[in-house]
């Protein structure tokens, strides 16, 4: 059963065709059904109307006959009235009732006992047929005592003319017997006192054989039964007056044969569905004038129905080899039909499997399959190209890709990467991280230091990518070029934002931070635009104050504020893009601040090691949750200790140069005590009076007296000196590298001096500091052999 | 010795036996129960089939009365020399100075009945016109009358129950297993309102019997003795095989060319099996009772319809 059902819903041809033929099945079941209940309400009226017509023809042919029995007998009765007393009369009367009427049975005119006093006790003109001849007798006598006929009490005690209850007529004479009803009236004389009864019978023979001859269906039957429900009609004739329609109820209980038995009884006419022996018929019934009998026809419902039900069970026949016929054909069109549709998902199955260049079926068809063939052989050809087209959008992928791996690898490279930056240095410990989300990162942070300043900043460019990866190397190029010759962080920031602004079409900006820490002060100048502020982690952990200033690129002509901080050593400056703050969990929950200082607070260590237990709290935080944004970290920890110093001596000359000879002494019993040789000597000589010179003929406007002091020192770090006056501030590092392939006279004033400065100390630093230009001049000392 | 005594003795009794088979052969017996072939004569019928009475060594013939030929009138024509009578009847044939005697008891209780049209109570029905036998048989439901002061209009018939079917009549007498059954068959509902049956009422009296004439008896009483005998034992075996007696019943019916049928026969071979058990002793006892003799003495007596409360002993063979 499984594998039919299974075989059935893999065959669209077989599924399709049984719906088809179901509701062609329902359509033809309602119609038919519906026009087969027509037919049979029609044939059902019909057999009624027939039987009907069948019973009152039947009625009225027996009333007819019966209407001439009373008519006869009435006037009979009038006769024998008129003259009651002359006994004889009584043979003429009874005798002409049946010469005039031969279909009458008897006729008898019986008198009360001894009516007739010498008649006797019994008087009773009887007159009959006997075959063709008619035979008057005086009936009665003591075996035949009239007085308790039912035909001679009945009307006397109904007090009306009536037609008895079939009964045997025994001829005593003949010893013959016929079954007979009568028609019997009470003759009353004048006084209105009964004498006699008048009888005439009928001998039901007639009626039997009338009744029986009806027959309006070929197994129909008639029955007739009297008021006690006794058969006189019936095929069965072993049932005639030895049954009653009620007998065989007494043994088996048939309430519908009952209640036809009770119905025909009362009189009643009508027709009753019911089981006789055992078959389904209409029983009609009617009785039979005033004889007290009624009949019925009995017609099995396989006659009344049967040529309607010949017709109904051919006409299912033909309606069922017909649905089945339909169900093969349409079948077979449907699977001729679908061919196509296999062989299409044959060839589709073949494409699937990598073969995109199947063959597909050709087809003339326009219908839905041949529109599905062309579509099918449509996105065949799309399917080839659009692959075509994936291969060289994958190879174009891949190049991309390696271009964002080379420009990422780029990016990266601009980002200090070694660590410690500056080995040599113990005043200074440096470390940065920058985790970019995508290949390429729009975070940046640098460092470096000139001339004793370590300048560093921290930006993260607006958006992702390669956008923001370009707008950061630009970003990074230009602070390191602007840093370069300028030291005052607000005026790099100021720079960088007029050179990003000028360009900035695309609308991208950066929030930054430029610091500039002085290192043998920790002095620390920065300017912060828009960026988020760095913390500082000493003794205590505190925000450094910024001022608030818009990122750069936004405003052409901004001015940043310049602010100033003194760092004590030991004190790291954190900063960190807006990736560590905004880094957020599965729950979009972010971490904020307030992480960073629990995570700061719980720790005493080296930049390297915040920034990693930095970077572990984040991941823990992040969980699975996707990076969002660059995350980027740089912390500085300042760490500079006083050098120990073992010589000082210093000098305050006027800004006058012809007390140079003083410095070169100066300078002179300096550098012997620092024990450099003579050709160093000289070098440093011209170096520190280059420096003075220039303070003495710059620092001051022409024609005004003032100062310029030189200290200098001896320490582990080498020979310094510091020269400091108060005039015009002027800071000589600022001054672009000279640039030596020009001539002399394109060269800017000055420039040179410092180059050369540069060029024998070894490290130069400016400060202005109280209202003084303070240059430092650091001179390593010779390594002793 | 002893051989030859024996085969003497065996070869006398043989030759009494086939004397006095030659003898009862001569003397035919004819029974003529008192109406038309039914089950109400089963036993008698069932004696002759199964060969009771030949064995008893009787030759019994069964000849069913006519209309000119009651069964009262043959036998005192002695045109059959046994017939049965209700004990009523036999009571009145006696006092008419007719010697009877009783040679076998079938009955022991009443069956008369008055069933009454509409589910009326036949006893709140004063003046009704109530259908009775013309040939007798209603004499109990006449003393009831008298006594309940009902004034029953009698209307004697003479066929069955057609003129209470056709609504003659307000009631009608019936006989527990004949007319009883006939009404219901033709439809009549019975209820225990319209029927009232006269042996509850006391008026419990005995009813078929067999009779012969005094006379006859007289003469032949070893032979009534036998007949009564291999009667009795018809009537035994038809309470024990009710089927197979009414199979014979139903062959006396088609013989006679009864209007009846085999569910009313069986209605009423059942109801006169039960009419034969004693209700006091619950037996089938085969007796004449003393005591509804003289019940149904005195009853009738009073009410003048025997001149004489008719005895026992008058009844019976030991007088």
């Amino acid at each position: 059963m499984n594998s039919i059902i299974n075989h059935i819903r893999r065959k669209l041809s077989i599924k399709v065709s049984l719906w088809v033929v179901l509701f062609a099945g329902i359509i033809f079941n309602v119609a038919l059904g519906f026009l087969f209940y027509q037919a049979r309400e029609a044939v059902h009226k019909e057999a009624i109307n027939r039987a009907t017509q069948t019973l009152d023809n039947t009625s009225l042919r027996v009333e007819s006959i019966l209407n001439r029995v009373e008519v006869a007998t009435n006037m009979t009765k009038w006769l024998v009235q008129r003259h009651p007393d002359v006994a004889d009369s009584m043979f003429v009367y009874s005798r002409s009732m049946l010469q005039n009427n031969p279909d009458f049975y008897n006729c008898s005119i019986a008198f009360e006992p001894y009516y007739f006093k010498d008649k006797g006790r019994y008087f009773s003109a009887y007159t009959k047929h006997i075959g063709d001849s008619i035979r008057t007798i005086q009936g009665g006598s003591d075996y035949y005592q009239y007085f308790f006929a039912d035909w001679y009490l009945m009307p006397q005690l109904l007090e009306k003319p009536c037609w008895t209850e079939p009964y045997m007529d025994l001829d005593v004479a003949t010893n013959t017997s016929e079954m007979v009803t009568s028609y019997c009236q009470t003759i009353k004389d004048n006084t209105g006192q009964m004498i006699g009864v008048i009888n005439t019978s009928l001998s039901i023979n007639w009626l039997s054989h009338t009744i029986s001859a009806v027959k309006p269906y070929p197994n129909s039957y008639s029955i007739m039964i009297g008021r006690g429900g006794t058969y006189f009609v019936h095929p069965d004739t072993t049932k005639i007056t030895r049954q009653t329609i009620f007998t065989q109820t007494i043994e088996q209980p048939d309430t519908a044969l009952t209640a036809l038995g009770y119905a025909m009884q009362r009189g009643e006419e009508g027709m009753k569905k019911m089981l006789v022996d055992g078959k389904h018929c209409y029983v009609f019934y009617k009785p039979l004038g005033k004889t007290g009998c009624s009949m019925a026809i009995v017609c099995p419902e396989s006659d009344i129905f049967g040529g309607f039900d010949r017709l109904r069970y051919n006409v299912r026949a033909i309606v069922i080899c017909g649905l089945l016929l339909m169900l093969f054909f349409f079948i077979q069109i449907i699977t001729r039909e679908l061919k196509p549709l296999r062989r299409l998902a044959k060839e589709a199955e073949t494409i699937a499997s990598g073969q995109f260049d199947a063959q597909l079926p050709e087809l003339k068809r326009i219908d839905e399959i041949g529109q599905l063939s062309h579509s099918f052989a449509d996105m065949q050809n799309s399917l080839v190209r659009h692959i075509e087209e994936l291969k060289d959008t994958t190879a174009e992928k891949a190049s991309i890709e390696r271009d964002l791996r080379i420009a990422s690898g780029i990016q990266m490279a601009m980002i200090p990467k070694v660590y410690p930056p500056y080995p040599e240095r113990d005043d200074i410990d440096i470390y940065g991280q920058l985790v970019s989300a995508k290949e390429v990162g729009g975070d940046l942070f640098d460092f470096f230091i000139r001339d004793e300043k370590l300048f560093f900043c921290i930006g993260d460019v607006s958006g992702k990518g390669v956008p923001a990866a370009l707008v950061m190397a630009v970003t990074r190029a230009l602070f390191r070029s602007i840093a370069a010759h300028e030291a005052m962080p607000n005026h790099i920031v100021t720079e960088l934002n007029e050179a990003l602004a000028d360009t900035n079409e695309s609308n991208m900006f950066v929030t930054f931070f430029a610091g500039v820490l002085d290192m043998p002060t920790g002095r620390m100048r920065y300017c912060n635009a828009g960026h988020d502020v760095p913390m500082l982690v000493g003794s205590g952990v505190g925000l450094l104050p910024c001022d608030p200033n818009i990122p750069i690129g936004v405003m052409n002509g901004w001015k940043f504020s310049l602010q100033e901080a003194t760092i004590d050593p030991q004190t790291t400056i954190f900063l960190y893009t807006d990736g560590l703050t905004e880094a957020e969990n599965a729950e979009h929950a972010q971490f904020q601040e307030k992480r960073i200082l629990d995570v700061i607070r719980k720790t005493q260590n080296t930049p390297k090691q915040l920034i990693e237990i930095m970077t572990n709290a984040v991941h823990q935080f992040v969980g699975e949750a996707e990076q969002s944004d660059d995350l980027t970290m740089l912390a500085l920890q300042y760490k500079h200790q006083k050098p120990n110093i073992r010589y000082q001596r210093s000098i305050t000359l006027p800004n006058d140069v012809q007390t140079i000879p003083k410095l070169a002494e100066f300078t002179d019993t300096v550098c012997e005590a620092a024990e450099f040789d003579m050709g160093t000597s000289m070098k440093m000589n011209l170096a520190i009076e280059e420096a003075v010179v220039n303070v003495m003929n710059y620092a001051y406007p022409k024609g005004t007296k003032g100062t310029v002091s030189i200290d200098a020192t001896i320490s582990d770090e080498g020979l310094k000196f510091i020269i400091s006056d108060n005039g015009k501030p002027f800071d000589p590092t600022a001054k672009a590298e000279v640039d030596t392939s020009l001539s002399a006279e394109e060269r800017g004033i000055g420039g040179l001096g410092i180059h050369l400065i540069r060029q024998i100390m070894d490290s130069i630093n400016y400060e202005y500091v109280d209202g003084r230009n303070v240059l430092t001049l650091l001179k390593r000392l010779p390594v002793s052999s | 010795m002893k051989r030859r005594l024996m085969t003497a003795l065996m070869l006398c009794c043989s030759f009494a036996i086939l004397a006095q088979s030659k003898q009862t052969k001569d003397e035919t017996i004819v029974f003529t129960p008192q109406w038309t072939a039914q089950a109400q004569f089963a036993g008698y019928y069932v004696a002759e089939q199964r060969g009771f009475y030949r064995e008893a060594g009787l030759d019994v013939k069964i000849e069913h009365p006519s209309v000119t030929q009651p069964a009262m009138s043959r036998l005192r024509k002695n045109m059959c020399q046994a017939t049965t009578l209700m004990l009523c009847q036999a009571l009145e044939i006696v006092n008419e100075g007719f010697p009877l005697v009783n040679i076998l008891q079938t009955s022991m209780n009443n069956s008369l009945v008055i069933v009454s049209a509409h589910g009326k109570d036949p006893l709140t029905q004063k003046g009704a016109r109530v259908g009775i036998w013309s040939v007798g048989f209603g004499q109990m439901a006449m003393c009831m009358n008298n006594k309940e002061h009902l004034n029953y209009q009698w209307v004697p018939f003479a066929q069955n129950v057609n003129l209470f079917v056709s609504g003659a009549l307000d009631a009608t007498l019936a006989m527990s297993y004949n007319e009883y059954y006939q009404l219901v068959q033709a439809g009549v509902k019975m209820t225990d309102k319209n029927v009232y049956r006269f042996c509850d009422h006391g008026y419990n009296v005995q009813e078929d019997g067999v009779y012969m004439t005094r006379d006859y008896y007289a003469k032949h009483q070893e032979q009534a003795r036998r007949f009564a005998q291999a009667s009795r034992k018809g009537w035994e075996w038809a309470a024990q095989h009710p089927e197979e007696t009414l199979d014979i019943v139903m062959q006396y019916v088609e013989k006679n060319h009864i209007a009846t049928n085999r569910v009313m026969q069986r209605l009423m071979l059942k109801e006169v099996l039960r009419l034969q058990v004693d209700r006091e002793s619950k037996k089938r006892e085969f007796r004449l009772r003393p005591d509804m003799v003289r019940q149904a003495s005195r009853l009738m007596a009073e009410n003048q319809m025997l001149s004489r409360e008719v005895t026992y002993e008058e009844l019976v063979s030991e007088k």
